[in-house]
């Protein structure tokens, strides 16, 4: 057998008490995620209000055809300025449920691998991890590219 | 009056979107994803469709794909409105049909004008 022909032995077993402890924490951090999430929910939701009474001000006075006038515009551009602002939230949900559902298969992989096969049919339940990349890597929110293809 | 149909698996992206839209003189029809946006488009036609990429039940590039199938929708312009960036993506895009690739989040004085730069 050459040098390159080596059989790959297992990998070192995690000890325990190590491996309870490491999927605590992957769990405790994935909670934390979870309430993060109400609280953008719920910011978003207070913010939106604030932004719905004003732009529906705004397009009662466009729906009954009065002109745009130098405020008006005004108006309009710095509620513009917010909608590309409360964009965070949308972006922020898909940043969290991608990084959750990682964390979550990892305690999972954890667990079982640790402690085996917990279910009665002898198959460990493990998280689906995430299928694709995270779909978020923007770290700032300046407007993002417009390609025409 | 153009008509467009706003797809978005988030209410509050589909009302940003529909304030932009609204504010510079479109018709907006919401769906809240890609199988609800198919429904919707079935009985009527639209001057442009702008849909996210990632959402439950269908998601956009199979949207535009089922889309471009119709004799309806054959030359519709259809925006894809995503937090996605990768040049993967946007190909996989650009072959199902999609006119254009715009990524979150979205400046509304610019998206106001790729669409009447696209509209027809």
């Amino acid at each position: 057998m050459s040098h390159d022909e080596t059989v790959a032995s297992p990998p070192p077993e995690m000890p325990l008490l190590f491996a309870t402890e490491l999927q605590d924490h992957l769990m405790t951090a994935s909670n934390d995620l979870e309430r993060l999430q109400r609280l953008l929910d719920d910011a978003c939701l207070a913010l939106m209000e604030g932004f719905h009474d004003s732009a529906g001000q705004l397009g009662s006075v466009i729906d009954q055809g009065h002109e745009i006038t130098p405020h008006l515009h005004e108006v309009r551009q710095t509620l513009f300025k917010a909608v590309t602002a409360l964009q965070f939230q949308d972006m922020a949900t898909q940043l969290i449920a991608h990084t959750n559902k990682r964390l979550r298969n990892c305690a999972d992989q954890i667990a079982r691998d640790a402690m085996g096969d917990d279910d009665p049919d002898g198959a460990a339940v493990v998280e689906e991890g995430p299928l694709k990349p995270n779909p978020v890597t923007q770290d700032e929110m300046d407007a993002g590219s417009v390609e025409l293809f | 009056m153009h008509s467009i149909l706003a797809v978005d698996d988030s209410a509050s992206m589909r009302q940003m979107v529909s304030f932009t839209l609204k504010s510079a003189g479109y018709t907006v029809i919401e769906a809240v994803d890609g199988q609800d946006a198919w429904e919707k488009a079935g009985g009527r036609s639209f001057d442009l469709v702008l849909t996210d990429q990632n959402m439950p039940r269908m998601d956009g590039i199979s949207l535009t794909r089922k889309l471009r199938e119709t004799a309806q929708f054959k030359a519709t312009p259809i925006l894809i409105l995503t937090t996605e960036s990768s040049d993967q993506m946007k190909q996989a895009g650009r072959a199902a049909g999609a006119t254009g690739w715009l990524v979150k989040p979205f400046d509304p004085n610019k998206l106001i004008e790729v669409i009447q730069k696209v509209i027809r």
